[in-house]
């Protein structure tokens, strides 16, 4: 149905005039009754939101940054944006524990190289961004507080025609919205997705997964991540089908919530990364549980980590007894630069697992283990979604055949052009028509196995981390050698996503002066909004260097993980 | 006053030596101390109390001294009860 309207608008408007009285957003709060909006009264929020955006300047094809706390009205703000034809971004609202100087670093690099235009957040983060309008690299024009036009707006006649007309100078292929695919202290990567891109988007995987009236979509994902945005908003809201957005940081205070939302909703499908498997089967209590209900979820979709058959079963045990059927148990690869999915397990059968040999998959091959104790269980994500190929890539660009581990690359009709401004970072990665995942997996039997990064980026909770800003922070920590620090993600089974831990070069020797630095250590990871699980500090001229001369991360995670040396401090 | 009792529980979760908390302390101030050892925390503190938070009470705690006054709360009543 998506393709037959040219913008994302016009399918939200269709709603309107088909069925106004529809749920379109339960919008979910802990501590509150949920609100709910249907289409009509969303789009007439959003009209108002469009009046003020055109009074105050903003124009079509103007990209208007949004830093925003789980608000209800983030909803017709985000759609108000679109009504004139202006580029919405979801940026997330800083952590109260990073940094003000790194939010500040990491906004004007943001605004820098993704070219933003407006700002529209709350009050309380003026005094942090307004430097950034005065500076005269900045694009940034203006910064808005559209949460206090709401509750100032005095009724007035709105100007549908300059809405439609600035709306109408855009066309299919103009840019609908910009998301930010990875990164932590501004070295994130803007990828613009236009109408078409996201409406030939929904029309696939809404079929991949056999979405109908029937479904229900419950998120607690933020919506500056690609799975929030694009599987748990966008795609409900162009087909009709109502979402609950839950808050995501009380979700991660009171992971219950997701349950409650589900089993009062009656709710259908949700997407999940790997880690939220077992922080819900570990941290929600069994008194929590009483008169919970989840047996009208038919999918609950692993996506954005590694998908981990130990998180599925430990899931499937614990909930299990309160209606989560084992054929719910869905995976999905997805990623910001194909607007989301590439792949999908099939909808009412349970992700297939594969035992393989351990030993032989290091050496990149894919067979049944050949000894006890060699067992590797690997999930899959399924198979390309409509208009999607995949293929697997040795070192050397040569495509291999099933059951051969190598780089995952993509071609698909919802492949974003490029990243905004960085010209060479997009041709790294994108040859041919061909994207480059720096994914590591395999084909057996027709559907895709993703099993880590081909790179050193770090995936925490679904979040994807640069080695190396970690270790420009802990560079600057007093004690530390400069230059001779490693950062590396650590697998933990327990909580099924991976710990950050550094390796540190100090010349102090006893644990007096090593306590307090490790301690530094992690409150300078902590700056930036990343938790350092594990400091291993060593002495001088410990580090493997690599061919480049820089210590490398590989090299020294293997020989701190292997050896476990006494003179390190743990 | 944060009691050490309470201060052991958070520092051993967060793997830390030693660290100074006061009623003021904010989670985010304690290195390690994010938004998923936060739910890990509160077990650690539920199974050491013998209590239970429920979803409201742990959505207000603002800071260690909110918290600190929910545990001595809920350890009055369950010794009333």
């Amino acid at each position: 149905m998506t393709s037959v309207f040219q913008l994302v608008w016009d399918c939200w408007e269709n709603h309107v005039k088909e069925h106004p009285q529809y749920e379109a957003i339960v919008h979910w709060d802990a501590l509150g009754k949920p609100f709910r909006w249907t289409y009509g009264n969303l789009l007439e929020e959003a009209l108002k939101i469009a009046d003020n955006l055109m009074h105050q300047g903003v124009k079509a094809g103007d990209v208007c940054a949004l830093i925003l706390r789980h608000n209800k009205y983030f909803y017709p703000i985000y759609m108000g944006i679109a009504a004139i034809g202006a580029i919405p971004a979801v940026l997330a609202y800083p952590n109260v524990r990073l940094h003000p100087a790194k939010f500040f670093h990491g906004l004007s690099g943001m605004a820098q190289k993704s070219g933003l235009d407006w700002v529209m957040t709350e009050r309380e983060l003026e005094l942090s961004i307004k430097p950034l309008i005065i500076n005269e690299q900045s694009t940034i024009k203006g910064i808005f507080f559209p949460l206090e036009w709401i509750n100032s707006q005095q009724p007035k006649e709105l100007k549908y025609e300059l809405i439609n007309k600035s709306r109408n100078t855009i066309n299919s292929s103009a840019p609908f919205l910009l998301q930010h695919s990875s990164g932590t202290t501004g070295l994130q990567k803007a990828v613009v997705l236009s109408h078409k891109a996201v409406l030939e988007h929904i029309k696939r995987y809404s079929k991949a997964i056999k979405l109908s009236e029937e479904d229900k979509i419950v998120n607690w994902l933020p919506l500056y991540h690609d799975m929030g945005l694009i599987a748990a908003f966008h795609i409900p809201l162009a087909l009709g089908i109502p979402s609950i957005q839950l808050d995501p940081f009380q979700w991660v205070s009171a992971p219950i919530i997701l349950f409650q939302a589900i089993s009062e909703e009656k709710a259908t499908l949700t997407w999940l990364p790997n880690f939220a498997y077992n922080f819900l089967a570990d941290r929600v209590d069994e008194e929590e549980m009483e008169g919970i209900d989840l047996s009208s979820m038919r999918m609950f979709v692993n996506c954005s980590e590694v998908v981990r058959s130990e998180s599925h079963k430990k899931f499937f045990n614990r909930f299990q007894k309160y209606g989560v059927k084992k054929e719910s148990l869905a995976a999905c690869y997805a990623m910001a630069e194909t607007t989301f999915a590439v792949t999908q397990t099939e909808p009412g059968f349970e992700a297939r697992m594969l035992t393989v040999d351990r030993n032989a998959l290091a050496r990149k091959i894919v067979q049944p283990p050949q000894y006890a104790g060699l067992e590797k269980i690997c999930v899959s994500s399924g198979k390309p979604i409509s208009d999607c190929l995949l293929k697997i890539i040795d070192e050397n660009g040569v495509e291999l055949p099933e059951n051969r581990v190598g780089k995952v690359f993509i071609k698909s009709i919802s492949l974003f052009d490029g990243y905004r401004n960085k010209p060479e970072t997009t041709s790294q990665v994108l040859k041919d028509g061909w994207y480059s995942s720096g994914d590591i997996g395999f084909l057996h039997n027709g559907e895709y196995f993703i099993i880590g990064r081909g790179d050193d980026v770090i995936i925490v909770a679904g979040k994807n981390i640069f080695p190396e800003d970690i270790e420009d922070v802990v560079n600057n920590v007093k004690g530390v050698i400069p230059g001779r620090i490693v950062a590396f993600g650590v697998e933990n089974l327990e909580t099924g996503t991976e710990d950050v831990a550094v390796i540190a070069e100090t010349s102090c020797e006893d644990a007096i002066e090593k306590n307090p630095l490790e301690l530094t250590i992690k409150q300078a990871g902590m700056d930036i909004d990343v938790t350092i699980s594990v400091v291993y500090l060593v002495p001088p001229r410990w580090l493997i260097k690599s061919s480049s001369g820089k210590p490398s991360r590989k090299a020294n995670k293997e020989r701190i993980l292997v050896n476990n040396v006494d003179l390190i401090k743990k | 006053m944060i009691s050490g009792r309470l201060k052991k529980v958070i520092l051993k979760v967060l793997k830390l030596n030693s660290f100074d908390l006061y009623d003021e302390t904010l989670a985010y101030q304690v290195p390690g101390w994010d938004s998923l050892s936060h739910v890990i925390i509160l077990a650690a503190i539920e199974k050491e109390y013998g209590i239970h938070f429920r979803v409201a009470e742990v959505l207000r705690l603002r800071n260690l001294g909110d918290l600190q006054i929910l545990i001595n709360s809920k350890i009055t009543n369950n010794n009333q009860g």
